[in-house]
């Protein structure tokens, strides 16, 4: 079992009233699985991506991650966990904008400890295979909205993570792109990559194994 | 990563304040650690001397007025102590004493002058006091009679090679000294200084010698080294039983009715810092109160970025990133604006070189000792860490999803917190400048009983007994010139003292001001008006004869039953014997009156005759000769003055001083403290002003909805104005309130400096307030009213 999420609630208190992001959520993942999140805008998607990679907080139920609960997770395991595991990719793209798309690749790796030399390595090879060498020296502020994404998701996969959590991917995506971006996931997916995306899009829920749909913070 | 590259990139990008930023904490390190620095040059005074930890000065501690019990403390004592400490108490290592000749100008054979510090030094001096040698032995040239060493800065003046020279002294001449030596100059900082060491040996060539007295003639200072681990206190009962043994200090206790004469040993790296207590206070005040203004700002700017940061340092998070790194981040980023800000500092310390110069009366390079360096380093590194340390913490904090969800900034109470405390620094360092002047103008404009503008005075150190007729006719002759007197000294410099006897001689009355003698056009001069009685400029005045002033004319009379007033009285002033009360005259201010003499003052006859016969027949005497110019004659007198003082000057080197320009730099030490603090406002206004616009940019940028929503329905921009200026003014009056607070205790303790103290009218408290008050409201009213007319509907789109 990679992943389990047991009863869980998230809420935020507003003008004394309590607003549910997220309901009773219960949810079990096992490695290798390939599982899309739908659900109308609003309805607490992005929420669960974030509870689900330990970027925010919930505040009842019980979560465990390869059997560990996450509430007594230590911050320096936690950033192993970023480090070695996971992968992000965020719906807003989230790329560090005093850094070149080059360096904005290479930063996971950095923390993973990689030389110099093969982190060159790995970055060109990224850079290639986004079809994006031509932008390296660019920031992000200089790019399209695509082509960030692009950067995006090629930083998620630099450092080969065992888990993929990825907010609306292809969103931003024409789709011939998104088809790509797709089959790569497929494809690393088959290669037992766990794979979690958020996604509005039938087809490209078409690629997992499993869907997961949310109405106002409740999975239906 | 190299966080070194990202931290100079980031120094580029908008809204990081970096600019701003390092301007801000640049000015206030730069005046900050120039205070501190000086503070701490203090405590570094003679620490150069070998185990300066177990050198003492030997302190005279004696009872001024034999009524109270009070001790007063000198750090002089007669010539037979130091080698009577050597010699009979125990635990004492080694002891030394020196006798100061003062300044003097110094010939060479070839007739070139030089001006000089003399000291007269016994042959321990270097036993106690070592200096570093450049040619010569000390001990046997200490021992040597009209043997001297000069300092290398003297020598190299001299034209370098100067052993074996000969040298003599302006006002001693044909007294002829061999150099035997030279040493390293001496630093700047040690309380005792000299260019040239004579033997003491030769003391009878120059001044009376009481190197072997016991009691009396206390101008010795007296330097012992103990032995490690021995204390001051144990050497009570061995120099007890030395002054029982050399001074009968038993019996005189016995007259006096109890202590007379008591030796304490002072550390002599405290000698100093004892001397500028007050001053280590205030400057130390003013310095922490600056870098605590300008560092407060530096995290109100910091914690600005805070929503870009709070965002990035999430991405790094998800990237992998610990703590550690985040933190190692913002260190890399502060050692960066630091490093920047602290070449700033030093650029800016550069510029203020000579006024810091002029103001510690020392080179700045001298500060670049260990005392004050190690403290400051770490004091610097402390900063850094502090700086960056908590930013680090707090962003690390920030769960990721909250800092991607458009991280608001909260209310940011602490923010305002921040500001406060600027708030504090600058009412504080206002109240405080405005005060400062209030008291130099006031000292400098006062009435100081005498007058000093159109006075002219030069000494005759140095001149021809025989020419000053001709001097004096030849000024007297000027049609600039009002009139021409002789005196021995002027009231700026101060006076000596004497003591006045009782009517049967056995007691001493008072202690006295003695200006000593005067001719009949001095008074004039100085428009010192004797009130009752006669001037000497009555036909009835003799040599002798003695004006007093009001207040000793009171003694007088109270001590000796008088009731019929002073005049005609006869009475015994110790050194000038029996003499005649001719008249009373206003007491006026003698020295200065940020350090006035309080004591009576007096004046004895001497007709210009009889002055010019003395140093016919004494050419060592000096007095001066003063000038009084008429109204209006000033352009180029100075020059002609000194030009007829030349004729009596074989090398021409007359020196005239105006009394106006020396009284002004009686308060030169006022003037440079109100400067520092002028500089200190200046750099603490700058930074506040910074913070207060950096915060209420931010707060208009976070309430830009607020206010475009307000306006929408119908608010006026002076109801806007009102609801957010009122926020800040809720912080700042009890800001405003602690920085008087601090204000009156430091300017109180600064004032307690003066006899005089300039009125501290409330007005000086509610302005400064004011000032302070207003000067917030109108910034936030010109920011805010900014974004105010900005068209609400844009603000909202914005959102
Ligand atoms: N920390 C928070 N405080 C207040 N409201 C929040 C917070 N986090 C999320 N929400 C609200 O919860 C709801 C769900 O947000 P979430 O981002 O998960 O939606 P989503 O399903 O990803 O939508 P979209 O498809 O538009 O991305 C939204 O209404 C959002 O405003
Ligand atoms: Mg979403």
């Amino acid at each position: 079992m990679l992943l389990q999420l047991n009863n869980i609630f998230k809420w935020v208190n507003s003008g004394g009233q309590r607003i549910f992001l997220l309901k009773d959520i219960n949810l079990e993942v096992e490695e290798g699985e390939f599982i899309s999140i739908m659900g109308p805008s609003g309805s607490g998607k992005s929420t669960l991506l974030n509870v689900i990679g330990m970027l925010d907080s919930f505040d009842e139920g019980q979560y465990n991650f390869l059997d560990e609960s996450v509430h007594t997770l230590k911050e320096k395991h936690r950033s192993n966990l970023y480090k070695e595991y996971i992968g992000f990719v965020f719906q807003s793209y989230h790329l560090l904008d005093e850094l070149t798309v080059k360096e904005n690749l290479e930063m996971p790796l950095i923390y993973k400890n990689f030389k110099g030399a093969e982190r060159k390595a790995m970055v060109a090879d990224m850079l290639d295979r986004f079809n994006i060498v031509g932008k390296k020296d660019l920031f992000p502020a200089q790019l399209s909205g695509g082509q960030q994404q692009l950067v995006g998701i090629a930083r998620a996969l630099i450092s080969n993570p065992k888990l993929i959590l990825a907010d609306e991917p292809t969103g931003n995506l024409n789709s011939k792109q998104g088809e790509e971006i797709m089959d790569l996931f497929k494809q690393l997916n088959e290669e037992g990559v766990t794979i979690i995306q958020v996604t509005h899009s039938e087809k490209n829920a078409e690629y997992g194994s499993r869907i997961i749909n949310l109405l106002d913070g409740r999975m239906i | 990563m190299n966080f070194l590259k990202l931290a100079f990139r980031r120094l580029f990008r908008k809204g990081e304040h970096a600019f701003t930023r390092i301007i801000s904490l640049a000015a206030g390190l730069a005046f900050g650690l120039l205070l501190l620095s000086e503070v701490l040059y203090y405590y570094s005074y003679d620490s150069f001397y070998p185990d300066s930890d177990r050198i003492y000065v030997v302190h005279e501690n004696f009872k001024m007025d034999q009524s109270s019990d009070k001790l007063e403390s000198h750090p002089r004592v007669s010539g037979a102590i130091a080698p009577g400490l050597q010699a009979e108490v125990p635990g004492i290592e080694a002891a030394t004493r020196l006798n100061s000749l003062g300044d003097h100008v110094v010939y060479t054979e070839d007739l070139n002058s030089y001006d000089a510090n003399i000291s007269l030094a016994d042959e321990h001096l270097f036993d106690v006091l070592p200096i570093p040698m450049v040619s010569g032995n000390p001990k046997e040239i200490l021992k040597s009679p009209m043997t001297c060493m000069v300092s290398q800065e003297l020598a190299d003046n001299m034209g370098g090679n100067v052993v074996g020279k000969v040298i003599s002294i302006k006002n001693y001449p044909d007294k002829e000294l061999t150099i035997g030596g030279v040493f390293k100059t001496l630093p700047e900082n040690t309380n005792y200084t000299y260019d040239v060491l004579v033997s003491m040996v030769s003391t009878e060539q120059f001044t009376w010698d009481g190197t072997n007295n016991w009691m009396g003639n206390d101008r010795y200072y007296a330097c012992v080294k103990l032995n490690p681990g021995v204390k001051p206190a144990d050497l009570v009962p061995a120099v007890r039983a030395m002054q029982v043994k050399h001074q009968d200090i038993e019996k005189l206790e016995e007259e006096y009715h109890g202590i007379v004469l008591q030796y304490s040993f002072e550390p002599i790296k405290q000698i100093h810092v004892n001397n500028v207590k007050d001053m280590i206070i205030i400057l130390a005040t003013i310095a922490l109160a600056v870098l605590f203004v300008s560092l407060m700002n530096y995290i109100l700017l910091t914690m600005g970025t805070l929503v870009t940061r709070a965002k990035s340092s999430a991405i790094h998070k998800t990237c992998g990133a610990e703590t550690k790194n985040l933190q190692q981040m913002i260190f890399s980023e502060t050692i960066v604006l630091f490093g920047i800000s602290i070449v700033g500092a030093l650029l800016m310390i550069w510029a203020l070189k000579p006024i810091a110069e002029a103001q510690w009366g020392h080179s700045l390079v001298s500060l670049l000792n260990p005392y004050v360096i190690i403290p400051l380093v770490s004091l610097l590194v402390l900063l850094v860490f502090v700086t960056s340390y908590f930013p680090g913490r707090f962003f690390s904090r920030i769960p990721v999803a909250t800092a991607f969800r458009d991280y608001k900034q909260k209310r940011g109470r602490w923010k305002l917190v921040l500001l406060s405390f600027q708030f504090v620094g600058a009412t504080f360092i206002l109240t405080v400048l405005v005060i400062v002047t209030l008291q130099y103008n006031n000292m400098k404009n006062a009435d100081h009983g005498y007058v000093a503008k159109g006075v002219y005075y030069g000494s005759t150190q140095g001149m021809d007994g025989n020419k000053i007729a001709t001097v004096l006719h030849e000024l007297r002759s000027m049609p600039e010139v009002e009139s021409v007197g002789l005196g021995f000294d002027v009231p700026i410099n101060g006076a000596s003292g004497n003591n006045i006897l009782s009517m049967d001689g056995k007691r001493e009355l008072f202690n006295v001001a003695d200006f000593y003698e005067v001719d009949a056009n001095y008074l004039s001069i100085l428009g010192i008006k004797v009130d009752e009685g006669d001037d000497f400029t009555s036909n009835q005045a003799v040599a002798n004869d003695v004006l007093i002033s009001k207040k000793g004319a009171e003694l007088l009379k109270l001590n000796n039953g008088w009731t019929d007033g002073v005049i005609g009285k006869q009475i015994t002033v110790t050194e000038h014997g029996s003499t005649t009360i001719r008249g009373v005259f206003p007491d006026f201010v003698v020295r200065s009156i940020s350090d006035p003499d309080v004591r009576p003052s007096v004046f004895f006859y001497l007709p210009e005759v009889k002055f010019e016969e003395q140093k016919i027949e004494n050419p060592s005497a000096s007095f001066n000769i003063m000038v009084k110019a008429q109204e209006g004659a000033q352009d180029g007198l100075m020059d002609k003055i000194t030009e007829a003082f030349n004729i009596g000057f074989p090398l021409d080197d007359a020196e005239i001083k105006s009394l106006e320009a020396e009284q002004l730099d009686a308060y030169k030490s006022e003037k440079g403290f109100r400067n520092a603090m002028l500089i200190g406002n200046f750099i603490i206004l700058l930074v506040t002003i910074i913070g207060l616009l950096g915060y209420t940019f931010n707060e208009s940028a976070r309430r830009r909805k607020e206010l475009a929503i307000r306006r929408i329905n119908g608010a006026t921009l002076l109801d806007i104005l009102k609801a957010f200026i009122s926020d800040l003014e809720f912080v700042a009056i009890p800001a405003v309130l602690l920085g008087l607070t601090g204000a009156w205790f430091t300017a109180d303790k600064w004032m307690q400096n003066f006899a005089f103290k300039a009125p501290l009218h409330w007005g000086v408290f509610a302005a400064c307030s004011f000032f302070i008050l207003i000067l917030v409201a109108l910034i936030a009213a010109i920011n805010y009213t900014r974004t105010a007319n900005q068209n609400p509907v844009d603000a909202l789109r914005q959102e």
